[in-house]
């Protein structure tokens, strides 16, 4: 886990790479790796990788990055961890291949030279790396299945610059920092930055399971190794028998406990984040079971929730009692929460209405002394654990019929609106009725902060009609969908993974984790685990649900914890930021965002700074 | 591959467009994977011997020639289509739709800054490449287009080698009744409606550049509608002694004017590229530019010249009269990367680029 960056002056019209400007923006990652800070520059200036370390497999200097092959001929630098970096190792030691460290960024030069860009196949893990092939004179670039990692780029047709951040990126002093209009829309539509927009028109994110080559012409289409929709129609379409339940209970067990292994592999402690949900408990349950002996757990708990129903630490501090973890409880105040709130800002890295909890929580982990922690994120996209699994498919069929009426879906809308402001409902509802009757338009109204509608209260109208054409919310959200896996599950399964947990979720534990120097792994976010789900739940629908997930280790999690109603998190941080006093205050509160949800006001006053 | 290139100025005809276009045609032709190029420009008539593969059908009307454009694609057959200005992007990718082949397009500057209608932009985001001449006008594209940034390239303007450094023009300098004054030349087209070449931003800066540098005297090549005006104002700064206005000059006579001249200024705010200041940097002179067009490209962000704000008089007197003094040098090294030979390479792999 680190911190990447690189410059690549492909054209021949380009100046040799300016060398402090590498440093710059390398340097403005000093949280992402404390451990140590490199660079590399080939002979001829036109290529620079950075890296900045947090050290935490092969601790020595022999992992040290920017690494080259022992022929020189490659040179990688890498933010993530390969988990089955041991595995592919053997292979390749199998081959004739000689390693000199015992580092998983080792692993990537040897897997280019022998696999070349097809090596991201072989790759379990969380990773964004770019790899510099002198003989080719061609820059690789690659990221995981699913986006855990983040990696920005910025093609200004001379040069080519990346960075694990969009801010270090401008902190280079390169970089035009004229605003993309479709990353504002997209803000206020999500609540996140779809990628691959980013805030700025000139950089963008490289897509998750995505490679990226560029070459003397300059950065090329980037393209799609995976797609988490493709693992569910593959897996529709094995169709295998239908299983026992007890077969299908035992190999996704195996499963789980196999994700979990393979993140705890580290040469240092690996702690975990403990709320009193289900997947952080049977994740620390499976640790337990795959052999840790000592484990470290942290909860949040709130001053304001003492002694009330929302108050998790208690049935979090039971759970650790129960697989006999060394816990801590860290209670977090408002006062903190204010005096935290400037680093906040300026940790986060494109705007995002979430990630605070995440702050705090790493924070926490941190103060402990832990470098790595394991978080039970991606448990309800994984097992259907949000409330879109049950509503999006029900919308859908409702409205499939009117929706197909030319027209309907707005007038009905339009029609509706002054009602349902009338009497108080959401401003969502007139828009299920526009959108409500395809996967896509239904997700976008599940998931939607504002409604395109509103859009002309909070920007400006240029903006609003340049973001959304070139946004285009709808058919970026149906994109995901291809190629089609035949049930709801699956459908919504695939958007909540690769919208909502990418743009939203991974990325926010990704700043707010970064910002503590402390690494985030999340084994429920885990591309062969997810075949396994797949195939096992097309096999066998009803067994495979948090209920198997709660009993995968092997103490299985406490009653109360399994037959808690799912509450979702709660938290007094919506409070604290209505309550906050941001130096740009919320220009339209009145009106639009009078009396709206915190996250809507949060959002407008982010937007504003 | 053969390809059809639709063009404003073909070989034959003169100024920056039709001279980045003669360069195009000239390495496309000699692409490996080009097998020949069939040329229909709207205007230029051949002087010389094209070069090997390419063919240029006599330039027509507007009308005529879109018929004409309609009419090649019809009869033979083509791989590719080049259109050589956003203008008739339309025609362009109609054609490259009908025939289902590949579409390239070229933008130069100021029609590429500004949001152009849902014709054009649609037109443009048909394209498979389009190749812009600076990475400013690149950015402006991408602003109001929502074509992918992968599939916009930047190809920058060539010189061509008669452009070299020369020992001084004195018999010119004594013709243009310059001789014994350290000179500052600006060598572009005086148009009232665009102004934005930054002849009146010298002129208002040579009352203090005088008191720098009393020798001082400010050379105009190029004519156009807007000279009146400048004249005048030359008068009304109290600087038209100082000011020579030498009129339209031929291309062949471009590099004795460059001979006689100790600065090349031209603080732009409208530049596509501005090959102009490649030449006049090939040619020995240390060049100054604004920092807020294309001109950066030309000026390789500083190794070739000197970018200033065109707004800031004060920081344009200083580069004026510190190249004036010496205390900027000309790079004549750091221009050679804009040679033809670089940039018939790049045509090349953009072409493989095509290819696969």
């Amino acid at each position: 886990m680190c911190g990447i960056n690189g410059i690549h002056a492909f054209h021949y019209a380009a100046n040799p790479v300016d060398r402090s400007e590498l440093i710059r923006t390398r340097d403005h990652m000093a949280p992402r790796g404390p451990d140590g800070a490199e660079a590399w520059f080939s002979e001829d200036g036109r290529v620079a990788l950075g890296h900045r370390r947090l050290s935490i497999i092969d601790l020595s200097d022999a992992g040290t990055q920017p690494m080259a092959s022992s022929d020189g001929r490659l040179v990688v630098t890498f933010n993530g961890e390969i988990y089955n970096f041991r595995a592919l190792r053997a292979d390749l030691e199998a081959k004739g291949h000689v390693f000199v460290s015992q580092s998983d960024t080792e692993v990537l030069l040897h897997l280019y030279a022998s696999r070349g860009e097809a090596m991201v196949h072989d790759l379990r893990g969380m990773f964004a790396f770019a790899i510099w092939d002198s003989t080719r004179q061609v820059l690789f670039l690659a990221r995981d299945p699913y986006g855990i990692k983040p990696l920005y780029y910025a093609d200004d047709g001379w040069t080519f610059r990346f960075a694990s951040q969009v801010k270090a990126l401008l902190a280079g002093g390169a970089i035009s920092r004229d605003p993309d209009p479709a990353g504002q829309v997209g803000f206020y539509l999500w609540g996140s930055v779809p990628e691959p927009f980013t805030t700025c028109e000139a950089i963008r994110a490289l897509p998750a399971g995505c490679t990226l080559t560029v070459d003397r012409i300059g950065a090329r289409e980037p393209r799609r190794y995976h797609s988490i929709a493709a693992v569910y129609r593959e897996a529709d379409a094995l169709r295998l028998p239908r299983h026992d339940a007890s077969d299908v209970r035992a190999e996704l067990r195996d499963a789980l406990a196999d994700s979990v292994r393979h993140h705890l592999v580290a040469d240092v402690p690996v702690g975990a984040f403990l709320s009193a949900g289900i997947d952080s408990g049977a994740l620390v349950g499976l640790m337990r079971s795959v052999g840790q002996q000592s484990i470290q757990t942290v909860t949040l708990a709130f001053e304001e929730f003492r002694g009330r129903p929302e108050d998790e630490s208690l049935l979090a501090a039971g759970v650790a009692r129960a697989f006999e973890t060394q816990h801590t409880t860290r209670v977090v105040t408002q006062a903190e929460f204010e005096a935290d709130l400037p680093r906040i800002l300026d940790a986060m890295d494109q705007p995002t209405i979430d990630g605070i909890n995440t702050w705090f929580v790493a924070k926490a982990a941190r103060e402990l002394g832990l470098k790595v922690a394991i978080s039970g994120l991606g448990g309800d996209e994984l097992f259907g654990g949000y409330p879109s699994f049950r509503d999006i498919p029900r919308w859908v069929k409702l409205l499939a019929v009117p929706s197909h009426v030319p027209g309907f879906g707005r007038v009905a809308r339009r029609l509706s609106q002054p009602l349902v402001s009338a009497v108080g409902f959401s401003p969502k509802v007139p828009g299920l009725l526009e959108y409500g009757g395809t996967y896509a338009g239904a997700y976008l109204v599940r998931r939607g902060l504002f409604m395109p509608w509103e859009l002309r209260q909070l920007l400006d109208p240029d903006v609003v009609h340049r973001g959304l054409r070139r946004l285009a919310p709808l058919a970026r959200v149906e994109a995901e969908l291809p190629p089609a896996p035949a049930s709801a599950h699956a459908k919504v399964a695939s958007l909540e993974s690769s919208l909502y947990m990418r743009n939203q979720l991974l990325r926010d534990t990704d700043w707010a984790s970064m910002a503590h120097s402390l690494e985030v792994r999340v084994p429920l976010v885990d591309s062969a685990l997810l075949q396994t789900v797949a195939t096992a739940r097309a096999a066998a629908p009803a067994q495979v649900g948090k209920e198997l997930l709660a009993e995968s280790p092997n103490v299985p999690l406490p009653t109360a914890i399994r037959e808690r109603a799912k509450t979702g998190f709660t938290t007094p941080i919506g409070r604290w930021i209505r309550d906050a006093r941001l130096g740009a205050a919320a220009r339209r509160e009145r009106g639009l965002l009078e009396n709206a949800h915190w996250s809507r006001q949060w959002a407008e006053r982010l937007a504003a700074i | 591959m053969e390809v059809l290139a639709l063009l404003s100025d073909g070989f034959g005809a003169v100024g920056g467009i039709a001279r980045y276009n003669q360069a195009l045609m000239t390495a496309l032709g000699a692409c490996p994977h080009i097998s020949g190029v069939t040329i229909l420009p709207r205007f230029g008539t051949p002087t010389s011997p094209l070069p090997d593969g390419v063919v240029q059908q006599p330039a027509a009307g507007k009308f005529a020639w879109a018929a004409r454009a309609l009419a090649s694609a019809a009869r033979q057959k083509f791989d590719l289509v080049f259109c050589g200005h956003l203008n008739t992007v339309v025609l362009a990718a109609a054609i490259a739709k009908a025939r289902h082949i590949p579409l390239w397009v070229q933008v130069h500057g100021i029609e590429a800054w500004e949001p152009r209608g849902r014709a054009v932009r649609a037109g443009l985001e048909a394209a498979t490449i389009v190749t812009s001449v600076s990475r400013y006008t690149r950015r402006r594209l991408l602003s109001w287009s929502d074509i992918s940034p992968d599939r916009v390239r930047v190809l920058p303007n060539t010189f061509t080698v008669s452009f070299v450094p020369r020992s001084r023009n004195t018999a010119l300098a004594e013709h243009l009744g310059l001789a014994g004054k350290r000179i500052v030349l600006t060598v572009g087209r005086l148009s009232a409606t665009e102004r934005y070449k930054g002849h009146d931003r010298i002129i208002r800066a040579l009352p203090e550049v005088l008191r720098q540098v009393p020798d001082a005297a400010y050379l105009i090549v190029g004519t156009g509608d807007d000279r009146s005006r400048l004249e005048k104002l030359a008068i009304d700064e109290g600087v038209a002694h100082v000011v020579k206005f030498a009129g339209e000059v031929p291309e062949a006579d471009l590099p004795d004017h460059f001979a006689v001249a100790d600065l090349f200024a031209m603080p732009s705010t409208g530049e596509g590229f501005g090959i102009v200041f490649l030449e006049a940097a090939a040619s020995g002179l240390p060049v100054i530019g604004g920092n807020r067009d294309g001109s950066c490209d030309a000026l390789a962000d500083g190794a070739i010249g000197c970018a200033v704000d065109p707004d800031d008089r004060a920081q344009l007197v200083e580069a004026i009269s510190a190249a004036l003094q010496g205390r900027q040098v000309s790079q004549p090294d750091a221009v050679s990367r804009f040679a033809i030979e670089n940039f018939a390479s790049h045509v090349d792999e953009l072409v493989r680029s095509l290819a696969h």
